[in-house]
């Protein structure tokens, strides 16, 4: 992230943080159960995006691993299984 | 209420982009993160501060944290296997099976890569073994028997945990503290064999993780499907 122009770096991490937080709001208040955990998806893989611009390269791949990969799953795993009782 | 949540986001969007611009200097840090920003390397020969500090200044913290993980997932098993799946999931498309079949060795190496770098580049343990995990989470997705792997990830978890455990006495038994590192020599800081037993202590955290992590995804998978 060196020698980024300042002011695209400013936009990107702008956008990215007012999408997190319209996507977790928008979770929150969600009807729909598979909406909600695209959502919850969504906002830990902008949180991964905003940890990278900070230079933490190591939080990022935990959380884009983590957070958007493997707890998604999870939750639509265990979604399945609500359904199926 | 709506008012309330746009000056929530617009403080909170301040807050990140002052963080984002503020380069932080030596003087501005506390007495301890000082401490460890100008003796770590050479207390522990580590390039990787981040993970000297995971692993050896707050190794005994890390230790408590895989403890935790091991309840959990232990936890999360358990009750998973009280109610046994009779469901058999449906057949993966043609993308998600060609995925599976060409991506989990690519994110294998990358996982390997991570854990083994960990004292010289930004990650360790426990980002390498999550990356792991996600291999084996495109496995469990696109095969057919994916969880036939499931069976040796308790005894790898368990080997790595008690690892990471006995490590910590060989310091003990140089009579000196718990987890030091020092006990093997700490080579030059940046050569890949260097930081003494941070990098055994960062292979047993990986394994240990991205066993724990792929035992959990495979508990929660149903039971693959007919070919």
């Amino acid at each position: 992230m060196v020698m980024i122009h300042e002011h695209i770096l400013l936009g990107i991490a702008s956008v990215g943080s007012l999408t997190m937080i319209v996507a977790a709001i928008w979770a929150l208040i969600v009807r729909d159960l598979l909406a909600a955990i695209i959502l919850v998806g969504f906002v830990s893989l902008t949180a991964s995006v905003l940890f990278l611009l900070m230079n933490a390269p190591d939080v990022a791949i935990t959380e884009a691993s983590i957070g958007a990969g493997l707890s998604t799953l999870i939750f639509l795993w265990g979604r399945a299984r609500i359904h199926e009782s | 209420m709506r008012t309330v949540l746009a000056f929530a986001a617009a403080l909170y969007v301040s807050l990140f982009i002052t963080a984002l611009f503020t380069d932080a200097d030596i003087s501005d840090l506390g007495p301890v993160a000082r401490t460890y920003a100008q003796n770590g390397i050479n207390d522990v020969g580590s390039a990787n501060l981040v993970t000297a500090v995971i692993v050896t200044y707050r190794g005994l913290d890390t230790l408590g944290e895989v403890t935790v993980l091991f309840t959990a997932s232990t936890a999360i098993i358990l009750l998973l296997s009280l109610h046994a799946i009779a469901r058999r999931a449906s057949p993966a498309s043609d993308i998600v099976s060609l995925t599976a079949r060409v991506l989990p060795a690519p994110i294998l190496l990358f996982g390997l890569y991570i854990i083994a770098h960990g004292h010289l580049s930004p990650g360790g343990g426990f980002p390498g073994g999550a990356v792991i995990a996600s291999a084996a989470l495109l496995v469990l997705l696109g095969c057919a028997g994916g969880v036939a792997f499931a069976h040796w990830l308790p005894l790898a978890e368990s080997f790595a945990g008690l690892s990471f455990a006995l490590l910590g006495f060989w310091g003990l038994l140089r009579m000196t503290q718990y987890l030091n590192n020092s006990v093997i020599p700490l080579g030059v800081p940046g050569n890949l064999i260097s930081a003494g037993i941070i990098p055994l202590i960062s292979t047993a955290i990986g394994v240990k993780v991205a066993s724990e992590l792929s035992a959990i995804l495979a508990a929660f998978r149903a039971k693959g499907w007919e070919e």
